[in-house]
């Protein structure tokens, strides 16, 4: 009897559901890593050996400061899900061309211990960990982050310092489309505007990065900087201007939907992706750093716990 | 990796299909059942093999064999039938009693017509008199075709199934719930059109489209197999001895205990060791390590699908990302709850609200860490429920 053979015979089980959307992190990350390719290869262009240097630096500083940690921490080894190689290429997008080795290495080491690791690793951290990296760099060491300073040797200007120091006639001969193709200094990969915005674009329609946030904060961003804008257009640069300049559009694709540390339901997600809109606008107007976008991040991270108590009823909920 | 469509609903192609009988079945009985066979004994076709000893109208049905055979075994969760040995030379031949049909069944009604059906094999633990009725009309799952087969082949059983079931709990209104698209009507009850999405086709949200109000708690949900099983015990007046069970792209009306090889086999689908199996849909299917497991009444299919086809479930850390948070239906957070529940945080989980969980396993299918999520949700209520049990048993000791 047939079926009296195969009872001998034990299957391998699974638990349900059977199927899964065959989505894994490991293919999320490569589809990020694609996604950063054309801001690669923008960076080079413009930079040169400079850019390879600083993003090889901080790309192979995070891989391998991972699994040390890891090892210390008797993690089991995740390198291969690459999500430790795109945060050190997202660090290294938000410094200068011409970062000195030494601060790379430490910054992405950083940015892996304090902004991964210290949280149990990936997908732990309450704070966007390359944001965070860029952040104890500004204020360790203000001077060789500053883009302008460390640029020297390009004949261009950056323009989120030209508006800070000199106002908005120094930015006046600034296109928007010379701030998408890049053409002003920036931090290396962030000012790449137009490969970001493909890049990002890219993430959309794969789903690997839901609407809510990128839509919220670039329209914090156009919103705020329309309401300075029209309280004095001799004073405040136009909306257009700070959506394309510094690290905006980095911030709305990559950094913001951080997963662990932005919100998870729809309402707080928008919240929270426009107040960081808004919170670019208000550091670039008054605070003390040229780009304030990495603070931004910094501050909406921080608020994510209290966005995320805006919680629906549950289903038959009373 | 094949594309996945969570749409449920589908172009049926053939005809309700069947089986040849099987030499011999597994029939699955439930813990509540009392077998009340012993090994060796001749059943006819039909003839009980379990009771359930509760006098209640309301409760799990009573186990009939599906062939003429001979009790080879009484186990804790099956009782196996094999067939009639050849009688040996001078002996007449064992003639197995079959049951009459039970004429009764257009007499009675109510409470008592609702315990014949309990007796016949019907589950009337959902049923509660005078209440909505709604029809189920969506297939369960992706992948399986069991509803619309059933609505579009066997439209006299089911409309017998209203009949007797109109008799037997009274319900107030009833509504036929199907794809959007789709016209249907049956035996007069309103049709209303949902989305087929999975997991749009499970009971609570089926009745939240039917009734626009969340859990309420004066309808009874009723799927389309459930009612089939009905109507097939009302035209037929004999007790449950078949289901519908969807395999591949065909359905087919197999007896009940019929082990899965056999069906399989009978089916001619692809199957081996390099295959998983679960019987029900791809979604909420209960795997299958052993081929000689016998089709339950209540299966609605059997699922097959190649090993590594998708990535395993592992005990990977959260990300949180939110993924699970955006497709559950019953609006919690899974992987929080998740993460509660593995860490033995089972207070947590309550004020979070994992009673809410409707058991669909989305969570699980979009999770990008491969997390059992829906499993430590599931762990989380089971010790959850333990925990109130044991508080409960300490007061009456009081």
């Amino acid at each position: 009897m047939a079926s009296q053979d195969i009872s001998k015979k034990i299957y391998s089980v699974a638990t349900a559901p059977l199927w899964h959307s065959g989505r894994t992190l490991q293919k999320n990350m490569l589809q990020t890593l694609l996604a950063l390719l054309p801001v690669i290869a923008m960076a080079v262009y413009r930079y040169g050996y400079d850019a390879v240097e600083v993003m090889a630096w901080a790309g192979l500083t995070a891989v391998v400061t991972e699994a040390l940690v890891q090892k210390i921490m008797k993690q089991a080894p995740s390198s291969d899900d690459f999500s430790a190689l795109v945060d050190g290429l997202l660090f290294a997008f938000l410094l200068p061309a011409t970062a000195p080795v030494w601060m790379v290495v430490i910054g992405s080491a950083i940015m892996i211990i304090l902004g991964r690791m210290v949280f149990g690793g990936y997908g732990g951290s309450p704070i966007c960990a390359p944001a965070l990296g860029w952040a104890v760099l500004a204020i360790s060491w203000p001077d060789f982050m500053d883009l302008n300073g460390m640029l020297l040797k390009w004949d261009l200007v950056e323009p989120l310092s030209e508006l800070k120091y000199f106002g908005l006639d120094a930015i006046a001969s600034v296109t928007p489309m010379s701030l998408l193709l890049g053409e002003n200094l920036g931090a290396l990969g962030a000012s790449q505007a137009l490969m970001v915005l493909v890049g990002g674009v890219y993430l959309l329609s794969r789903g690997v990065v839901r609407w809510f946030i990128p839509v919220s904060f670039l329209a914090g961003v156009i919103v705020t900087g329309l309401v300075y804008n029209l309280i004095d257009p001799q004073l405040y640069a136009s909306p257009l201007f700070h959506l394309l300049s510094g690290s905006t559009l980095l911030a709305a694709f990559f950094l913001m939907p951080y997963p662990s540390s932005s919100p998870a339901w729809r309402l707080p997600m928008l919240l929270f992706g426009f107040f960081g809109g808004v919170m670019v606008i208000i550091i670039r107007t008054y605070g003390v750093y040229p780009d304030g976008v990495p603070f931004a991040i910094l501050l909406a991270n921080l608020c994510t716990p209290l966005f995320d108590l805006i919680q629906p009823k549950p289903f038959g909920g009373r | 990796m094949m594309k996945l469509r969570l749409n449920t609903s589908v172009e049926i192609k053939d005809v309700l299909q069947n089986v040849p009988a099987p030499a011999s079945v597994r029939i699955p009985i439930q813990k509540k059942h009392k077998p009340v066979v012993k090994k060796k004994q001749i059943v006819g076709r039909g003839q009980v093999v379990a009771e359930n000893p509760s006098k209640s109208a309301y409760g799990i049905g009573f186990v009939h064999s599906s062939i003429d055979g001979i009790v080879e075994d009484v186990l804790p969760d099956a009782i196996v039938v094999g067939p009639i040995p050849a009688p040996k030379e001078g002996e007449e031949p064992v003639v197995p009693a079959r049951p009459e049909p039970c004429a009764e069944l257009d007499s009675l009604a109510n409470e008592e017509l609702c315990r014949k059906l309990l007796e016949l094999g019907i589950d009337t633990s959902r049923f509660h008199a005078s209440r909505a009725l709604i029809i189920n009309g969506l297939n369960p799952e992706p992948g399986v075709l069991v509803s619309e087969q059933l609505v579009r082949d066997a439209q006299d059983t089911l409309k017998a199934g209203l009949q007797i079931l109109e008799r037997a709990i009274k319900p107030g209104t009833v509504k036929l719930v199907v794809a959007n698209g789709k016209q249907i009507s049956l035996h007069g009850c309103t049709t209303v059109n949902a989305s087929d999405v999975y997991p749009a086709t499970i009971d609570p949200l089926v009745v939240h489209a039917a009734t626009g109000s969340e859990r309420p708690d004066n309808v009874d949900v009723i799927s389309i197999s459930a009612l089939y099983r009905v109507g097939l015990v009302a035209a037929t007046k004999l007790p449950l001895m078949e289901a519908a069970v969807s395999v591949g792209e065909k359905v087919y009306r197999v007896p009940t205990g019929m082990p899965v090889q056999d069906l399989l086999n009978a089916a001619g689908v692809e199957h081996g060791p390099d295959w998983k199996l679960a019987l029900n849909g791809p979604m909420r299917g209960e795997a299958l390590s052993d081929l000689g497991v016998g089709i339950p009444e209540n299966c609605t299919a059997v699922t097959l699908v190649r090993d590594g086809l998708y990535p395993s479930v592992q005990p990977n850390p959260c990300i949180n990302c939110g993924e699970c948070v955006l497709v559950c239906p019953a609006r919690i957070q899974p992987g929080m709850l998740s993460r509660y529940a593995e860490f033995n945080m089972f207070e947590s989980t309550r004020s979070q609200h994992v009673e809410a969980c409707l058991e669909c396993g989305m969570c699980t299918f979009v999770c990008p860490a491969n997390r059992p999520v829906m499993q430590y949700l599931l762990l989380a209520k089971k010790q959850l429920a333990a925990q109130d049990e044991a508080v409960s048993t300490c007061r009456l000791q009081d």
